[in-house]
Protein backbone atom coordinates (compact mmCIF):
# COMPACT_ATOMS: atom_id res chain seq x y z
CA UNK A 1 0.00 0.00 0.00
CA UNK A 2 1.23 3.47 -0.76
CA UNK A 3 2.41 5.15 2.43
CA UNK A 4 2.04 8.89 2.90
CA UNK A 5 3.79 10.65 5.72
CA UNK A 6 1.27 13.48 5.81
CA UNK A 7 -1.79 11.25 5.73
CA UNK A 8 -4.10 12.16 8.60
CA UNK A 9 -5.10 9.36 10.89
CA UNK A 10 -8.45 7.87 9.91
CA UNK A 11 -11.17 8.66 12.39
CA UNK A 12 -12.74 5.36 13.30
CA UNK A 13 -14.12 2.02 12.17
CA UNK A 14 -12.88 -1.48 11.59
CA UNK A 15 -11.57 -0.56 8.17
CA UNK A 16 -9.54 2.35 9.46
CA UNK A 17 -7.96 0.15 12.09
CA UNK A 18 -7.06 -2.32 9.40
CA UNK A 19 -5.19 0.31 7.42
CA UNK A 20 -3.16 1.17 10.47
CA UNK A 21 -2.41 -2.44 11.14
CA UNK A 22 -4.50 -2.64 14.29
CA UNK A 23 -4.76 -6.29 15.34
CA UNK A 24 -8.38 -5.64 16.38
CA UNK A 25 -9.34 -5.16 12.79
CA UNK A 26 -11.62 -8.16 12.76
CA UNK A 27 -12.21 -9.82 9.43
CA UNK A 28 -9.84 -7.51 7.64
CA UNK A 29 -6.97 -9.06 9.51
CA UNK A 30 -7.69 -12.16 7.46
CA UNK A 31 -6.51 -10.25 4.44
CA UNK A 32 -2.99 -10.36 5.82
CA UNK A 33 -0.88 -7.28 5.92
CA UNK A 34 -2.01 -6.17 2.49
CA UNK A 35 -5.25 -4.43 1.66
CA UNK A 36 -6.16 -5.10 -1.93
CA UNK A 37 -8.51 -2.53 -3.43
CA UNK A 38 -10.12 -3.06 -6.81
CA UNK A 39 -11.93 -0.76 -9.17
CA UNK A 40 -15.17 -2.44 -8.17
CA UNK A 41 -14.52 -1.68 -4.48
CA UNK A 42 -13.94 2.00 -5.23
CA UNK A 43 -17.21 2.40 -7.16
CA UNK A 44 -19.19 0.52 -4.54
CA UNK A 45 -17.58 2.52 -1.73
CA UNK A 46 -18.53 5.73 -3.51
CA UNK A 47 -22.18 4.62 -3.58
CA UNK A 48 -22.08 3.56 0.06
CA UNK A 49 -20.58 6.88 1.15
CA UNK A 50 -23.58 8.65 -0.34
CA UNK A 51 -25.94 6.28 1.49
CA UNK A 52 -24.14 6.81 4.81
CA UNK A 53 -24.06 10.59 4.43
CA UNK A 54 -27.75 10.69 3.56
CA UNK A 55 -28.69 8.36 6.38
CA UNK A 56 -26.90 10.60 8.88
CA UNK A 57 -29.18 13.53 8.01
CA UNK A 58 -32.66 13.94 9.44
CA UNK A 59 -35.79 15.18 7.74
CA UNK A 60 -38.10 14.29 4.91
CA UNK A 61 -35.83 15.17 2.01
CA UNK A 62 -32.88 13.08 3.20
CA UNK A 63 -35.28 10.17 3.73
CA UNK A 64 -36.59 10.63 0.23
CA UNK A 65 -33.04 10.74 -1.09
CA UNK A 66 -32.17 7.61 0.85
CA UNK A 67 -35.15 5.91 -0.75
CA UNK A 68 -33.92 7.06 -4.18
CA UNK A 69 -30.41 5.79 -3.48
CA UNK A 70 -31.48 2.37 -2.25
CA UNK A 71 -34.32 1.41 -4.58
CA UNK A 72 -33.53 -0.45 -7.76
CA UNK A 73 -33.10 -4.23 -7.63
CA UNK A 74 -36.67 -4.86 -6.43
CA UNK A 75 -38.36 -2.63 -8.98
CA UNK A 76 -36.09 -3.89 -11.74
CA UNK A 77 -36.73 -7.55 -10.99
CA UNK A 78 -40.49 -7.11 -10.77
CA UNK A 79 -40.87 -4.92 -13.84
CA UNK A 80 -38.25 -7.02 -15.60
CA UNK A 81 -40.43 -10.06 -14.99
CA UNK A 82 -43.31 -8.26 -16.71
CA UNK A 83 -41.51 -9.37 -19.83
CA UNK A 84 -42.50 -10.44 -23.34
CA UNK A 85 -44.02 -13.85 -22.52
CA UNK A 86 -45.58 -12.46 -19.33
CA UNK A 87 -47.35 -9.63 -21.12
CA UNK A 88 -48.39 -12.14 -23.77
CA UNK A 89 -49.87 -14.34 -21.04
CA UNK A 90 -51.77 -11.42 -19.53
CA UNK A 91 -52.97 -10.28 -22.95
CA UNK A 92 -54.08 -13.80 -23.88
CA UNK A 93 -55.76 -14.18 -20.47
CA UNK A 94 -57.71 -10.93 -20.87
CA UNK A 95 -58.73 -11.83 -24.41
CA UNK A 96 -59.71 -15.41 -23.53
CA UNK A 97 -61.29 -15.01 -20.09
CA UNK A 98 -62.23 -11.33 -19.89
CA UNK A 99 -62.66 -9.70 -16.48
CA UNK A 100 -62.96 -12.42 -13.85
CA UNK A 101 -61.00 -15.05 -11.93
CA UNK A 102 -57.59 -14.20 -13.31
CA UNK A 103 -57.54 -10.60 -12.02
CA UNK A 104 -57.30 -11.57 -8.32
CA UNK A 105 -55.21 -14.59 -9.29
CA UNK A 106 -52.54 -12.32 -10.78
CA UNK A 107 -52.56 -10.21 -7.60
CA UNK A 108 -51.96 -13.43 -5.66
CA UNK A 109 -49.04 -14.39 -7.88
CA UNK A 110 -47.37 -11.03 -7.23
CA UNK A 111 -47.85 -11.50 -3.50
CA UNK A 112 -46.10 -14.85 -3.93
CA UNK A 113 -43.30 -13.08 -5.80
CA UNK A 114 -42.97 -10.61 -2.90
CA UNK A 115 -42.59 -13.44 -0.38
CA UNK A 116 -39.90 -15.11 -2.47
CA UNK A 117 -37.96 -12.01 -3.44
CA UNK A 118 -37.89 -10.68 0.13
CA UNK A 119 -35.79 -13.71 1.01
CA UNK A 120 -33.23 -12.79 -1.65
CA UNK A 121 -33.05 -9.26 -0.22
CA UNK A 122 -32.08 -10.60 3.20
CA UNK A 123 -29.71 -13.17 1.72
CA UNK A 124 -27.92 -10.64 -0.51
CA UNK A 125 -27.65 -7.98 2.21
CA UNK A 126 -26.45 -10.42 4.86
CA UNK A 127 -23.87 -12.30 2.80
CA UNK A 128 -22.90 -9.80 0.04
CA UNK A 129 -22.82 -12.83 -2.26
CA UNK A 130 -24.76 -13.81 -5.32
CA UNK A 131 -27.24 -16.67 -5.29
CA UNK A 132 -25.23 -19.03 -7.51
CA UNK A 133 -22.10 -18.46 -5.43
CA UNK A 134 -23.90 -19.37 -2.21
CA UNK A 135 -25.48 -22.48 -3.73
CA UNK A 136 -22.10 -23.74 -4.95
CA UNK A 137 -20.37 -22.99 -1.67
CA UNK A 138 -23.01 -24.43 0.66
CA UNK A 139 -24.33 -27.35 -1.40
CA UNK A 140 -21.32 -28.14 -3.57
CA UNK A 141 -20.91 -28.38 -7.34
CA UNK A 142 -23.16 -31.44 -7.78
CA UNK A 143 -26.34 -29.65 -6.75
CA UNK A 144 -24.89 -26.33 -7.87
CA UNK A 145 -24.65 -27.44 -11.49
CA UNK A 146 -28.23 -28.69 -11.45
CA UNK A 147 -29.32 -25.25 -10.37
CA UNK A 148 -27.09 -23.58 -12.96
CA UNK A 149 -28.42 -25.73 -15.81
CA UNK A 150 -32.00 -24.89 -14.77
CA UNK A 151 -31.11 -21.22 -14.74
CA UNK A 152 -29.15 -21.12 -17.97
CA UNK A 153 -31.68 -23.15 -20.01
CA UNK A 154 -34.59 -21.15 -18.62
CA UNK A 155 -32.79 -17.85 -19.16
CA UNK A 156 -31.84 -18.64 -22.72
CA UNK A 157 -35.36 -19.71 -23.69
CA UNK A 158 -36.80 -16.66 -21.98
CA UNK A 159 -34.29 -14.44 -23.70
CA UNK A 160 -35.44 -15.81 -27.05
CA UNK A 161 -39.00 -14.81 -26.19
CA UNK A 162 -37.85 -11.31 -25.22
CA UNK A 163 -36.46 -10.82 -28.70
CA UNK A 164 -39.72 -12.19 -30.12
CA UNK A 165 -41.52 -9.48 -28.11
CA UNK A 166 -39.09 -6.84 -29.33
CA UNK A 167 -39.59 -7.99 -32.90
CA UNK A 168 -43.36 -8.10 -32.50
CA UNK A 169 -43.57 -4.70 -30.78
CA UNK A 170 -41.47 -2.89 -33.37
CA UNK A 171 -43.12 -4.93 -36.14
CA UNK A 172 -46.31 -2.98 -35.47
CA UNK A 173 -44.49 0.14 -36.69
CA UNK A 174 -43.22 -1.63 -39.79
CA UNK A 175 -39.67 -2.16 -38.50
CA UNK A 176 -38.08 -5.20 -40.13
CA UNK A 177 -37.19 -8.09 -37.76
CA UNK A 178 -33.43 -7.87 -38.35
CA UNK A 179 -33.42 -4.12 -37.74
CA UNK A 180 -35.57 -4.51 -34.59
CA UNK A 181 -33.35 -7.21 -33.11
CA UNK A 182 -30.08 -5.43 -33.97
CA UNK A 183 -31.41 -2.17 -32.48
CA UNK A 184 -32.25 -4.01 -29.26
CA UNK A 185 -28.73 -5.46 -29.10
CA UNK A 186 -27.34 -1.96 -29.60
CA UNK A 187 -29.46 -0.58 -26.73
CA UNK A 188 -28.31 -3.45 -24.50
CA UNK A 189 -24.67 -2.76 -25.34
CA UNK A 190 -24.98 0.99 -24.77
CA UNK A 191 -26.48 0.37 -21.31
CA UNK A 192 -23.44 -1.75 -20.48
CA UNK A 193 -20.98 0.87 -21.64
CA UNK A 194 -21.60 2.91 -18.49
CA UNK A 195 -19.43 0.39 -16.57
CA UNK A 196 -21.16 1.58 -13.45
CA UNK A 197 -23.86 -0.31 -11.59
CA UNK A 198 -25.57 2.89 -10.40
CA UNK A 199 -25.83 4.46 -13.88
CA UNK A 200 -26.89 1.17 -15.45
CA UNK A 201 -29.58 0.72 -12.80
CA UNK A 202 -30.97 4.24 -13.31
CA UNK A 203 -31.09 3.82 -17.10
CA UNK A 204 -32.91 0.50 -16.87
CA UNK A 205 -35.25 1.84 -14.16
CA UNK A 206 -36.14 4.71 -16.48
CA UNK A 207 -36.90 2.27 -19.28
CA UNK A 208 -38.79 -0.12 -16.98
CA UNK A 209 -41.28 2.56 -15.93
CA UNK A 210 -42.62 2.43 -19.51
CA UNK A 211 -44.10 -0.93 -18.50
CA UNK A 212 -46.93 1.24 -17.22
CA UNK A 213 -47.71 2.17 -20.84
CA UNK A 214 -50.38 -0.53 -20.58
CA UNK A 215 -52.31 1.60 -18.05
CA UNK A 216 -53.44 4.31 -20.49
CA UNK A 217 -54.21 1.57 -23.02
CA UNK A 218 -56.50 -0.08 -20.46
CA UNK A 219 -58.16 3.26 -19.70
CA UNK A 220 -58.81 3.79 -23.41
CA UNK A 221 -60.90 0.60 -23.44
CA UNK A 222 -63.21 2.11 -20.75
CA UNK A 223 -63.26 -0.92 -18.40
CA UNK A 224 -66.36 -1.70 -16.38
CA UNK A 225 -64.92 -0.82 -12.96
CA UNK A 226 -67.84 -2.43 -11.15
CA UNK A 227 -67.07 -5.76 -12.83
CA UNK A 228 -63.39 -5.32 -12.05
CA UNK A 229 -64.17 -4.74 -8.36
CA UNK A 230 -66.51 -7.73 -8.24
CA UNK A 231 -63.94 -9.99 -9.91
CA UNK A 232 -61.23 -8.93 -7.44
CA UNK A 233 -63.50 -9.75 -4.50
CA UNK A 234 -65.32 -12.87 -5.73
CA UNK A 235 -62.62 -14.48 -7.93
CA UNK A 236 -65.22 -15.06 -10.62
CA UNK A 237 -66.37 -15.64 -13.25
CA UNK A 238 -64.15 -18.33 -14.77
CA UNK A 239 -65.70 -18.91 -18.20
CA UNK A 240 -65.45 -22.55 -19.31
CA UNK A 241 -64.46 -23.86 -15.86
CA UNK A 242 -61.27 -25.83 -15.26
CA UNK A 243 -60.03 -27.05 -18.63
CA UNK A 244 -56.62 -27.87 -20.08
CA UNK A 245 -56.48 -24.36 -21.52
CA UNK A 246 -57.38 -22.83 -18.15
CA UNK A 247 -54.60 -24.78 -16.47
CA UNK A 248 -52.10 -23.73 -19.14
CA UNK A 249 -53.05 -20.07 -18.68
CA UNK A 250 -52.93 -20.53 -14.91
CA UNK A 251 -49.40 -21.87 -15.15
CA UNK A 252 -48.36 -19.22 -17.64
CA UNK A 253 -49.61 -16.49 -15.29
CA UNK A 254 -47.72 -17.96 -12.34
CA UNK A 255 -44.63 -18.25 -14.53
CA UNK A 256 -45.14 -14.62 -15.46
CA UNK A 257 -44.42 -13.52 -11.89
CA UNK A 258 -42.32 -16.13 -10.10
CA UNK A 259 -39.27 -17.46 -11.95
CA UNK A 260 -35.76 -18.69 -11.06
CA UNK A 261 -33.87 -15.87 -12.80
CA UNK A 262 -35.49 -13.38 -10.44
CA UNK A 263 -33.86 -15.03 -7.43
CA UNK A 264 -30.42 -14.96 -9.01
CA UNK A 265 -30.77 -11.43 -10.38
CA UNK A 266 -32.05 -9.66 -7.28
CA UNK A 267 -29.59 -11.24 -4.89
CA UNK A 268 -26.64 -10.54 -7.19
CA UNK A 269 -27.85 -7.00 -7.87
CA UNK A 270 -28.15 -6.34 -4.13
CA UNK A 271 -24.59 -7.58 -3.62
CA UNK A 272 -23.38 -5.51 -6.59
CA UNK A 273 -25.20 -2.41 -5.33
CA UNK A 274 -23.57 -3.00 -1.95
CA UNK A 275 -26.69 -3.11 0.23
CA UNK A 276 -26.11 -4.11 3.83
CA UNK A 277 -28.21 -5.37 6.72
CA UNK A 278 -29.22 -1.78 7.54
CA UNK A 279 -30.76 -1.48 4.07
CA UNK A 280 -33.00 -4.54 4.31
CA UNK A 281 -36.09 -2.54 5.26
CA UNK A 282 -35.67 -0.30 2.21
CA UNK A 283 -34.96 -3.40 0.12
CA UNK A 284 -38.35 -4.73 1.18
CA UNK A 285 -40.00 -1.42 0.26
CA UNK A 286 -38.22 -1.55 -3.09
CA UNK A 287 -39.50 -5.08 -3.71
CA UNK A 288 -43.06 -4.29 -2.61
CA UNK A 289 -43.12 -1.14 -4.74
CA UNK A 290 -41.84 -3.10 -7.73
CA UNK A 291 -44.51 -5.75 -7.17
CA UNK A 292 -47.23 -3.08 -6.90
CA UNK A 293 -46.13 -1.39 -10.13
CA UNK A 294 -45.87 -4.72 -11.92
CA UNK A 295 -49.31 -5.77 -10.68
CA UNK A 296 -50.83 -2.55 -12.01
CA UNK A 297 -49.18 -3.12 -15.40
CA UNK A 298 -50.29 -6.78 -15.49
CA UNK A 299 -53.90 -5.99 -14.58
CA UNK A 300 -53.91 -3.14 -17.09
CA UNK A 301 -52.79 -5.52 -19.83
CA UNK A 302 -55.59 -7.93 -19.00
CA UNK A 303 -58.13 -5.12 -18.93
CA UNK A 304 -56.76 -3.73 -22.20
CA UNK A 305 -57.38 -7.01 -24.05
CA UNK A 306 -60.63 -7.87 -22.23
CA UNK A 307 -62.68 -6.29 -25.07
CA UNK A 308 -61.28 -9.07 -27.27
CA UNK A 309 -62.96 -11.60 -24.95
CA UNK A 310 -64.10 -14.70 -26.84
CA UNK A 311 -62.32 -13.64 -30.02
CA UNK A 312 -59.94 -16.49 -29.25
CA UNK A 313 -56.72 -14.55 -29.45
CA UNK A 314 -53.90 -16.85 -28.38
CA UNK A 315 -50.14 -16.81 -28.22
CA UNK A 316 -50.17 -17.67 -31.91
CA UNK A 317 -51.39 -14.15 -32.54
CA UNK A 318 -48.37 -12.69 -30.82
CA UNK A 319 -45.79 -12.97 -33.55
CA UNK A 320 -47.38 -10.32 -35.70
CA UNK A 321 -48.34 -8.14 -32.73
CA UNK A 322 -51.94 -8.92 -33.57
CA UNK A 323 -53.17 -7.96 -30.12
CA UNK A 324 -52.26 -4.35 -30.87
CA UNK A 325 -53.78 -4.59 -34.33
CA UNK A 326 -56.98 -6.17 -33.01
CA UNK A 327 -57.33 -3.45 -30.40
CA UNK A 328 -56.86 -0.64 -32.91
CA UNK A 329 -60.56 -0.28 -33.88
CA UNK A 330 -61.43 0.17 -30.19
CA UNK A 331 -58.60 2.33 -28.89
CA UNK A 332 -57.34 4.01 -32.03
CA UNK A 333 -53.91 4.02 -33.64
CA UNK A 334 -52.15 5.80 -30.76
CA UNK A 335 -53.57 3.39 -28.20
CA UNK A 336 -52.52 0.40 -30.29
CA UNK A 337 -49.12 1.98 -30.83
CA UNK A 338 -48.74 2.39 -27.07
CA UNK A 339 -49.62 -1.29 -26.60
CA UNK A 340 -46.98 -2.30 -29.17
CA UNK A 341 -44.42 0.00 -27.52
CA UNK A 342 -45.25 -1.61 -24.19
CA UNK A 343 -44.49 -5.02 -25.69
CA UNK A 344 -41.17 -3.70 -27.03
CA UNK A 345 -40.28 -2.23 -23.63
CA UNK A 346 -41.23 -5.45 -21.83
CA UNK A 347 -38.90 -7.44 -24.08
CA UNK A 348 -36.10 -4.87 -23.98
CA UNK A 349 -35.88 -4.45 -20.20
CA UNK A 350 -36.19 -8.19 -19.59
CA UNK A 351 -33.52 -8.96 -22.22
CA UNK A 352 -31.14 -6.74 -20.27
CA UNK A 353 -31.99 -8.01 -16.78
CA UNK A 354 -32.13 -11.69 -17.72
CA UNK A 355 -28.84 -11.68 -19.61
CA UNK A 356 -27.32 -9.84 -16.65
CA UNK A 357 -28.57 -12.52 -14.26
CA UNK A 358 -26.86 -15.17 -16.42
CA UNK A 359 -23.63 -13.20 -16.44
CA UNK A 360 -23.71 -12.72 -12.67
CA UNK A 361 -24.31 -16.44 -12.12
CA UNK A 362 -21.54 -17.44 -14.54
CA UNK A 363 -19.06 -15.10 -12.86
CA UNK A 364 -19.98 -16.32 -9.39
CA UNK A 365 -19.58 -19.97 -10.32
CA UNK A 366 -16.46 -19.54 -12.46
CA UNK A 367 -15.02 -17.18 -9.83
CA UNK A 368 -14.46 -14.53 -12.44
CA UNK A 369 -15.07 -10.82 -11.83
CA UNK A 370 -18.79 -10.14 -12.04
CA UNK A 371 -20.02 -6.63 -11.55
CA UNK A 372 -21.57 -3.88 -13.58
CA UNK A 373 -19.00 -1.61 -11.93
CA UNK A 374 -16.19 -3.25 -13.88
CA UNK A 375 -14.42 -1.62 -16.79
CA UNK A 376 -14.60 -3.90 -19.83
CA UNK A 377 -10.94 -4.96 -19.66
CA UNK A 378 -11.39 -6.18 -16.07
CA UNK A 379 -14.76 -7.83 -16.59
CA UNK A 380 -14.32 -9.32 -20.06
CA UNK A 381 -15.89 -12.70 -19.19
CA UNK A 382 -18.84 -11.03 -17.42
CA UNK A 383 -19.67 -8.75 -20.33
CA UNK A 384 -18.96 -11.43 -22.95
CA UNK A 385 -21.32 -13.97 -21.36
CA UNK A 386 -23.99 -11.29 -21.20
CA UNK A 387 -23.53 -10.23 -24.82
CA UNK A 388 -22.99 -13.70 -26.30
CA UNK A 389 -26.18 -15.02 -24.70
CA UNK A 390 -28.14 -12.03 -25.97
CA UNK A 391 -26.69 -12.29 -29.49
CA UNK A 392 -27.41 -16.05 -29.64
CA UNK A 393 -31.02 -15.56 -28.54
CA UNK A 394 -31.47 -12.67 -30.95
CA UNK A 395 -29.99 -14.72 -33.79
CA UNK A 396 -32.36 -17.60 -33.11
CA UNK A 397 -35.35 -15.31 -33.49
CA UNK A 398 -34.19 -14.38 -36.99
CA UNK A 399 -33.86 -17.97 -38.27
CA UNK A 400 -36.78 -18.61 -40.64
CA UNK A 401 -39.04 -21.51 -39.67
CA UNK A 402 -38.08 -21.68 -35.98
CA UNK A 403 -41.26 -22.55 -33.99
CA UNK A 404 -41.26 -19.35 -31.96
CA UNK A 405 -44.84 -19.80 -30.81
CA UNK A 406 -43.97 -23.06 -29.04
CA UNK A 407 -41.03 -21.42 -27.33
CA UNK A 408 -43.27 -18.58 -26.11
CA UNK A 409 -45.85 -21.02 -24.79
CA UNK A 410 -43.38 -23.26 -23.06
CA UNK A 411 -41.18 -20.64 -21.41
CA UNK A 412 -43.52 -19.61 -18.60
CA UNK A 413 -44.57 -23.20 -17.97
CA UNK A 414 -40.95 -24.32 -17.62
CA UNK A 415 -40.29 -21.39 -15.30
CA UNK A 416 -43.05 -22.59 -12.95
CA UNK A 417 -41.82 -26.18 -13.06
CA UNK A 418 -38.22 -25.15 -12.32
CA UNK A 419 -39.25 -22.94 -9.42
CA UNK A 420 -39.78 -25.52 -6.61
CA UNK A 421 -36.19 -26.88 -6.80
CA UNK A 422 -34.88 -23.29 -6.95
CA UNK A 423 -37.02 -22.35 -3.97
CA UNK A 424 -35.69 -25.27 -1.96
CA UNK A 425 -32.15 -23.88 -2.32
CA UNK A 426 -33.41 -20.43 -1.35
CA UNK A 427 -35.40 -21.74 1.59
CA UNK A 428 -32.44 -23.67 2.97
CA UNK A 429 -30.02 -20.78 2.48
CA UNK A 430 -32.27 -18.24 4.13
CA UNK A 431 -32.71 -20.57 7.10
CA UNK A 432 -28.99 -21.30 7.33
CA UNK A 433 -27.91 -19.73 10.61
CA UNK A 434 -24.23 -20.15 9.71
CA UNK A 435 -24.52 -17.59 6.91
CA UNK A 436 -27.59 -15.62 7.98
CA UNK A 437 -27.04 -15.34 11.72
CA UNK A 438 -30.02 -13.64 13.32
CA UNK A 439 -31.50 -12.87 9.91
CA UNK A 440 -32.82 -16.38 9.33
CA UNK A 441 -36.45 -16.50 8.28
CA UNK A 442 -39.02 -16.22 11.05
CA UNK A 443 -41.68 -18.92 11.26
CA UNK A 444 -44.33 -16.86 9.46
CA UNK A 445 -41.97 -16.23 6.53
CA UNK A 446 -41.21 -19.94 6.32
CA UNK A 447 -44.92 -20.75 6.38
CA UNK A 448 -45.52 -18.32 3.50
CA UNK A 449 -42.57 -19.75 1.55
CA UNK A 450 -43.87 -23.29 2.00
CA UNK A 451 -47.33 -22.14 0.88
CA UNK A 452 -45.75 -20.73 -2.30
CA UNK A 453 -43.91 -24.01 -2.95
CA UNK A 454 -47.14 -25.96 -2.37
CA UNK A 455 -49.06 -23.76 -4.82
CA UNK A 456 -46.29 -24.10 -7.43
CA UNK A 457 -46.02 -27.88 -7.11
CA UNK A 458 -49.84 -28.16 -7.07
CA UNK A 459 -50.14 -26.06 -10.23
CA UNK A 460 -47.41 -28.14 -11.89
CA UNK A 461 -49.14 -31.41 -11.02
CA UNK A 462 -52.48 -30.02 -12.22
CA UNK A 463 -50.79 -29.21 -15.50
CA UNK A 464 -49.38 -32.75 -15.67
CA UNK A 465 -52.84 -34.22 -15.10
CA UNK A 466 -54.34 -31.91 -17.74
CA UNK A 467 -51.85 -33.21 -20.33
CA UNK A 468 -51.67 -36.89 -19.39
CA UNK A 469 -55.26 -37.46 -18.29
CA UNK A 470 -57.50 -34.69 -19.63
CA UNK A 471 -60.60 -36.73 -18.71
CA UNK A 472 -59.62 -36.69 -15.04
CA UNK A 473 -59.30 -32.92 -15.26
CA UNK A 474 -62.79 -32.67 -16.78
CA UNK A 475 -64.12 -34.64 -13.79
CA UNK A 476 -62.23 -32.34 -11.45
CA UNK A 477 -63.82 -29.35 -13.16
CA UNK A 478 -67.26 -30.91 -12.82
CA UNK A 479 -67.72 -31.36 -16.54
CA UNK B 1 3.39 -3.62 2.24
CA UNK B 2 2.98 -6.91 0.51
CA UNK B 3 0.07 -7.23 -1.85
CA UNK B 4 -1.68 -10.39 -2.86
CA UNK B 5 -3.56 -10.33 -6.11
CA UNK B 6 -5.58 -13.23 -7.45
CA UNK B 7 -4.95 -13.21 -11.18
CA UNK B 8 -8.43 -14.52 -11.88
CA UNK B 9 -9.94 -11.50 -10.16
CA UNK B 10 -9.63 -7.82 -10.63
CA UNK B 11 -6.30 -5.98 -10.44
CA UNK B 12 -5.32 -4.16 -7.28
CA UNK B 13 -5.48 -0.40 -7.80
CA UNK B 14 -4.55 0.62 -4.27
CA UNK B 15 -0.99 1.39 -5.38
CA UNK B 16 -2.29 4.36 -7.30
CA UNK B 17 -4.28 5.63 -4.33
CA UNK B 18 -3.35 7.72 -1.34
CA UNK B 19 -3.60 6.21 2.13
CA UNK B 20 -6.61 8.47 2.73
CA UNK B 21 -8.38 7.18 -0.34
CA UNK B 22 -7.72 3.59 0.59
CA UNK B 23 -8.99 4.29 4.09
CA UNK B 24 -12.16 5.91 2.81
CA UNK B 25 -12.90 2.95 0.55
CA UNK B 26 -12.40 0.50 3.39
CA UNK B 27 -14.43 2.62 5.79
CA UNK B 28 -17.34 2.91 3.39
CA UNK B 29 -17.60 -0.83 2.84
CA UNK B 30 -18.27 -3.60 5.30
CA UNK B 31 -15.21 -5.85 5.68
CA UNK B 32 -16.74 -8.75 3.79
CA UNK B 33 -17.81 -6.48 0.93
CA UNK B 34 -14.24 -6.05 -0.28
CA UNK B 35 -13.49 -8.20 -3.31
CA UNK B 36 -10.27 -9.37 -1.67
CA UNK B 37 -12.20 -10.54 1.37
CA UNK B 38 -14.73 -12.38 -0.79
CA UNK B 39 -11.88 -14.07 -2.65
CA UNK B 40 -10.32 -15.35 0.52
CA UNK B 41 -13.33 -16.27 2.56
CA UNK B 42 -15.66 -18.99 1.36
CA UNK B 43 -18.53 -20.49 3.26
CA UNK B 44 -17.87 -24.13 4.15
CA UNK B 45 -19.89 -26.88 2.50
CA UNK B 46 -22.84 -27.99 4.61
CA UNK B 47 -23.80 -31.61 5.10
CA UNK B 48 -27.26 -32.44 3.86
CA UNK B 49 -29.51 -34.40 6.17
CA UNK B 50 -31.31 -37.46 4.82
CA UNK B 51 -34.58 -35.50 4.59
CA UNK B 52 -32.89 -32.70 2.67
CA UNK B 53 -31.30 -35.16 0.25
CA UNK B 54 -34.65 -36.85 -0.34
CA UNK B 55 -36.26 -33.43 -0.94
CA UNK B 56 -33.54 -32.43 -3.41
CA UNK B 57 -33.86 -35.67 -5.36
CA UNK B 58 -37.66 -35.61 -5.16
CA UNK B 59 -37.89 -32.14 -6.66
CA UNK B 60 -35.25 -33.00 -9.26
CA UNK B 61 -37.26 -36.04 -10.37
CA UNK B 62 -40.43 -33.92 -10.34
CA UNK B 63 -38.76 -31.38 -12.63
CA UNK B 64 -37.43 -34.03 -15.04
CA UNK B 65 -40.82 -35.71 -15.21
CA UNK B 66 -42.67 -32.44 -15.78
CA UNK B 67 -40.26 -31.37 -18.52
CA UNK B 68 -41.09 -34.71 -20.16
CA UNK B 69 -44.79 -33.82 -19.88
CA UNK B 70 -44.13 -30.46 -21.55
CA UNK B 71 -42.24 -32.19 -24.37
CA UNK B 72 -45.11 -34.63 -24.79
CA UNK B 73 -47.57 -31.73 -24.96
CA UNK B 74 -45.48 -29.97 -27.59
CA UNK B 75 -45.19 -33.20 -29.58
CA UNK B 76 -48.94 -33.88 -29.48
CA UNK B 77 -49.65 -30.21 -30.24
CA UNK B 78 -47.36 -30.27 -33.27
CA UNK B 79 -49.01 -33.37 -34.76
Amino acid sequence: MKEQETAPEPQSGIASRAVLGDPAAGDLAALGSAVVITHEDIDRAHDREQVSATRARRGFRPRLRLFWLLIGPGILVMLGENDGPSMLSYAATGARFGVGFFLPFVVLTFLMACVVQEMTVRLGAATHRGHAELIFERFGPFWGWFSMVDLMVGNFLTLVTEFIAIRAGLGFFGVRPAVAVCSALLVLSVALMTHRYWTWERIILGAAIFNLAFVPVALLTHPNWGAVGRALVTWSPLPGGVTQETVLILLANIGATVTPWMLFFQQSAIADKGLTIRDIRMGRVDTALGAALATVAALATMLATAPLFLRHMTAANFEAAEFAQALQPMIGHWGAALFALGMFEAGMVAAITISTSSAYAFGEVARRPHSLNLPFREGKSFYLVLLVEAVAAAGLVLIPGIPLVYIVLVVNVIAVLAMPPALLFLYMLVNDREIMGELVSPTWANALALAVVTILVGAGLLFGVSVIAPNALAMLGGR
Amino acid sequence: MEKQVDSAREPDVSGAMSRDEVASVITALEPDQLIAAKDRHHFPRRRLTRTETVLFWGLRIYLMFMVGVVMYQIWTGAR
